[in-house]
């Protein structure tokens, strides 16, 4: 469903995607791992349509996303995609339930189905009693399980997280990734989380391991000790089995 | 590799059931088929209990003045015996839990022989790396869903076993970028 | 010491320098405009020459002087905005200091410092170029105007400069608290009780000035205009503050009732913090005050006695001086808009990368302009066509027709004033284009 084909993006001097290729299956639980510097977030802002890449290609349903101009990318992103950022995502003036009914509105549903909307999936990921409190009063675990409501609210195809967990103890971490990837698999929303962190890794049905700008490996469920792929294949495949 | 079971083993084997049971009888005097019971629920994935272990244990700890029979039911028996924990039994169970467990030697295991190994003999080692952490990580995959969907008990094992894995996983990235800097020093 | 309080000036990023200029324009400003009042004020009176009536006759002379010094306020307010933005990015080296061990003292010193340091740069230039202007127009105009002592000059600088240094100790508080860098601006502080004395004061110092016109205890007539101008300041500061409360309910308002997600976050943005949106329109809310009851007294004037040209000069004269103080004011406001997008980069980086187009944010920007300058302008609007009615009932003849231009006046000033507030908000929209940038997304 998405798909990228030999990205490459450079900032300055520095080349953070050296020719990355993946691709990820609807429903799909992927994790984005490697040492910090690797090229993780790029990439995940690269197919999330965020930034363009300089050479290589981005499709979504096999249509181009990478040479879509930025309004084009803009409706796109709103209308398929979700995100998840490790912090200070939400608008600290709004109340949780009015920071998760925000992209409610500006896709235009109206102000009361918004709102109803938005306590709905407060309630769903068991932060109803955040509702109406500003994120500057909430821990870290209430904060990040409002921003993941706020990214499934829409309904995406797709929600993409950047160390969801990066700011979290053990514990708050565990609960947020149990909520994002338990919601995400009820309701088949494909799932892409970058993480340098292995416990969050092992929530996804499959890892792309990136080292310098360059795929460097790659695991899916119900690989035994020897079964898998070798360095440097291509992170295609894994069918998610669970 | 790891399994659940054989983490919980050591932890066990580290325990004693000794002490495992005299914590069970804190709570209250209860009857050897309730100890194994409650033991094996505690601890899920270990080995069960054999009943005849509990028995002799139990008799071990009376001996020693831990335990004693606090209540016979007519006909005999021992699944009909209850135990209750003595005073000196409470304390050797407090002595116990004061002590301090010994920093266990983890380089002696076999993954880490195995990697120095591949390291010496150069040239397969970041293949042998990959794929060990493609495996540790499929294991990790399967212990997250064993703690979601299981009791409390298991969850603190499924930590217990994500954690040494997790330890592991950083060492061998560690490990994969020092070796590419060796390999880039040998190179220069 | 005075190593480590030069050292940070050194290392100073783009934004630094920027604001650092704009300081330095500001004390330049303020100075001159300081210098040239004391400069209308020494004219020699009653000297007939047509051309400068204005200057030389009394009354006029000191409308002009009044405006000339009131224009000083809106400089130093600009100047105190300039010296707030780009904190953000201060504040990170300042803290790294308090962590080597500096006391809070000491990264005081350093903020007022660099802010004097800039006082003194732009200060200087604006004393320069005021003994040009000066001497030009002694030489040109046969003596009329007097050449200002340069003890004066020196004067005006000093109170520049020492303005500036107390504003950089103030802007310093936030490092202050915490050197842990990350410090959580005071929010929601509401309006305090001192916004109504000072209300009071100037309603007091007005009215002692007019009762006591011309036999006035303390310094004559001069100090009656003193006193008349002292207590209009206060009164329109603390109007402004008062207007703390009236911003906040009105966007309170606003936030509950909307559909509109780019209404829902102006007003909560504005409702957060409305101390600071007051502060940052204060000289908006000073110029409509001062348009609004000129209006009102031109009103009067022009329809009681037909189209004068002296009055006419005069009057396009006082107009020119308040679009001068508008400009300065949008300057401030600018100012403002750029330091609460500082604030909200992060935030807003993420509502952009999940698909809200940067057109609608910037819509955020002018509808908070809109929810907190309406009430400013209306209310200031109001204030100063009100006080001149109020106060000049005693003068012959308020016709119906003055009542109406004081009206049309009054709600055009209001107008202008709104106008100017949404017009740098879209003005804005460059700051906010380069805050979505997706580096702000970057993790740690």
């Amino acid at each position: 469903m998405l798909e990228a084909r030999a990205l490459r993006k450079a900032f300055g001097r520095t080349t953070a995607l050296d020719g990355v290729s993946a691709e990820i299956g609807e429903g799909e639980i992927i994790a984005i791992t490697g040492p910090s510097g690797s090229g993780k977030s790029t990439l995940l802002h690269c197919l999330a349509g965020i930034i363009r890449p300089e050479a290589g290609e981005v499709r979504l349903d096999g249509r181009r996303v990478d040479t879509l101009d930025e309004d084009d990318r803009t409706r796109l992103r709103r209308e398929n995609f979700g995100i998840v950022f490790q912090f200070g995502q939400l608008v600290p003036e709004l109340s949780a339930v009015e920071n998760v009914a925000l992209p409610l509105l500006f896709n235009r549903h109206g102000r009361r189905e918004s709102l109803r909307t938005a306590r709905s999936w407060l309630e769903r990921l068991d932060t109803a009693d955040c509702a109406d409190h500003l994120p500057g009063e909430l821990s870290g675990g209430q904060l990040q399980r409002v921003a993941v409501a706020r990214a499934l609210a829409v309904g995406p195809r797709v929600v993409f997280a950047d160390e969801p967990t990066g700011a979290l103890d053990s514990l708050a971490g565990e609960q947020v990734m149990d909520t994002l990837v338990g919601t995400a698999r009820e309701s088949r929303t494909t799932l892409v989380i970058v993480t340098h962190d292995n416990r969050v890794a092992a929530y996804a049905d499959r890892e792309i391991v990136l080292r310098d700008g360059t795929v460097a490996g790659a695991s899916t469920v119900g690989t035994s000790t020897a079964g898998a792929p070798a360095a440097g294949a291509p992170a295609a495949g894994g069918e998610a089995t669970t | 590799m790891y399994s659940l079971g054989e983490y919980i083993e050591c932890i066990v084997a580290i325990m004693s059931t000794r002490h495992v049971l005299l914590g069970l009888l804190a709570e209250r005097p209860k009857h050897g088929y309730e100890l194994k019971k409650e033991h094996d629920h505690h601890l899920p994935g270990a080995r069960p209990l054999a009943y005849g272990q509990v028995y002799a244990t139990l008799q071990r700890l009376e001996r020693d003045g831990f335990a004693e029979v606090a209540e016979t039911a007519q006909g005999g028996g021992p699944e009909r015996t209850v135990y209750a924990i003595t005073d000196r039994g409470g304390a050797e169970l407090a002595r116990w839990l004061e002590e301090v467990e010994e920093s266990a030697p983890y380089v002696v295991s076999p993954l880490f022989s195995r990697v120095v190994v591949a390291a010496v003999t150069g040239g397969a080692a970041d293949g042998y790396l990959l794929r060990q952490r493609a495996a540790h990580l499929a294991r990790m995959r399967e212990l997250t869903a064993e703690r979601r969907s299981g009791s409390p008990a298991r969850a603190l094992a499924a930590d217990y076993a994500l954690q040494h894995l997790d330890a592991d996983l950083r060492w061998i990235e560690t490990a994969m970028e020092r070796l590419a800097d060796l390999r880039g020093e040998i190179d220069a | 010491m005075i190593t480590v309080i030069r050292m940070p000036v050194r290392g100073r990023s783009a934004p630094e320098r920027a604001r650092a200029r704009l300081m330095s324009v500001g004390a330049a400003l303020a100075t001159f405009l300081l210098c040239a009042a004391v400069t209308l004020v020494s004219f020699r009176i009653d000297t007939p020459d047509d051309r400068l009536w204005m200057f030389t006759e009394r009354e006029p002379r000191l409308v002009v002087a009044l405006t000339l010094a009131l224009l000083v306020v809106p400089a130093a307010v600009f100047t105190y905005q300039a010296s707030r933005l780009a904190t953000a990015t201060r504040e990170r080296r300042l803290a790294a200091l308090r962590l080597a061990g500096a006391t809070p003292y000491e990264t005081r010193l350093i903020g007022a410092y660099e802010a004097g340091r800039q006082a003194l740069l732009g200060g200087s230039l604006g004393g320069v170029a005021h003994l040009a202007v000066n001497v030009v127009l002694w030489w040109s105009l046969d003596g009329v105007v007097p050449l200002l002592s340069p003890v004066w000059t020196l004067a005006a600088l000093a109170a520049v400069v020492l303005a500036e240094v107390w504003s950089g100790l103030a802007a310093g508080r936030h490092v202050v608290a915490s050197p842990l860098g990350l410090v959580r601006r005071a929010r929601l502080r509401g309006p305090r009780a001192v916004d109504l004395l000072l209300v009071a004061l100037g309603v007091a110092l007005l009215a002692a000035g007019l009762i006591g016109k011309g036999r006035f205890p303390v310094l004559g007539k001069y100090g009656a205009a003193l006193s008349m101008t002292a207590g209009m300041v206060l009164l329109l500061f603390g109007l402004v503050l008062a207007a703390t409360w009236l911003i906040r309910a009105v966007a309170r308002r606003a936030g509950r009732v909307t559909a509109a997600p780019e209404t829902l976050l102006a007003a909560r943005i504005v409702q957060a913090d409305p101390r600071a949106w007051a502060r940052a329109l204060t000289v908006v809310g000073l110029t409509v005050f001062f348009g609004s009851g000129i209006g009102a007294q031109q009103g009067n004037v022009l329809l009681r006695t037909g189209l004068q040209p002296p009055y006419l000069t005069a009057y396009l004269l006082i107009d020119l001086a308040l679009l001068l103080a508008l400009v300065t004011s949008a300057a401030a406001l600018v100012v403002h808009q750029a330091e609460e997008l500082l604030d909200h980069r992060r935030s807003f980086a993420a509502l952009a990368a999940s698909g809200v187009p940067a057109t609608a944010l910037g819509r955020v920007l002018t509808r908070q302009a809109l929810i907190a300058a309406s009430p400013v302008c209306v209310v200031a609007a109001v204030a100063g066509a009100g006080l001149v009615i109020l106060t000049g009932a005693d003068a012959p003849g308020w016709s119906p027709g003055a009542f109406a231009f004081t009206a049309v006046r009054a709600a055009v000033m209001a107008g202008i004033g709104v106008l100017a507030a949404v017009l740098v908000a879209r003005a804005s929209r460059r700051i906010l284009r380069e805050a979505l940038r997706p580096e702000e997304l970057r993790t740690g």
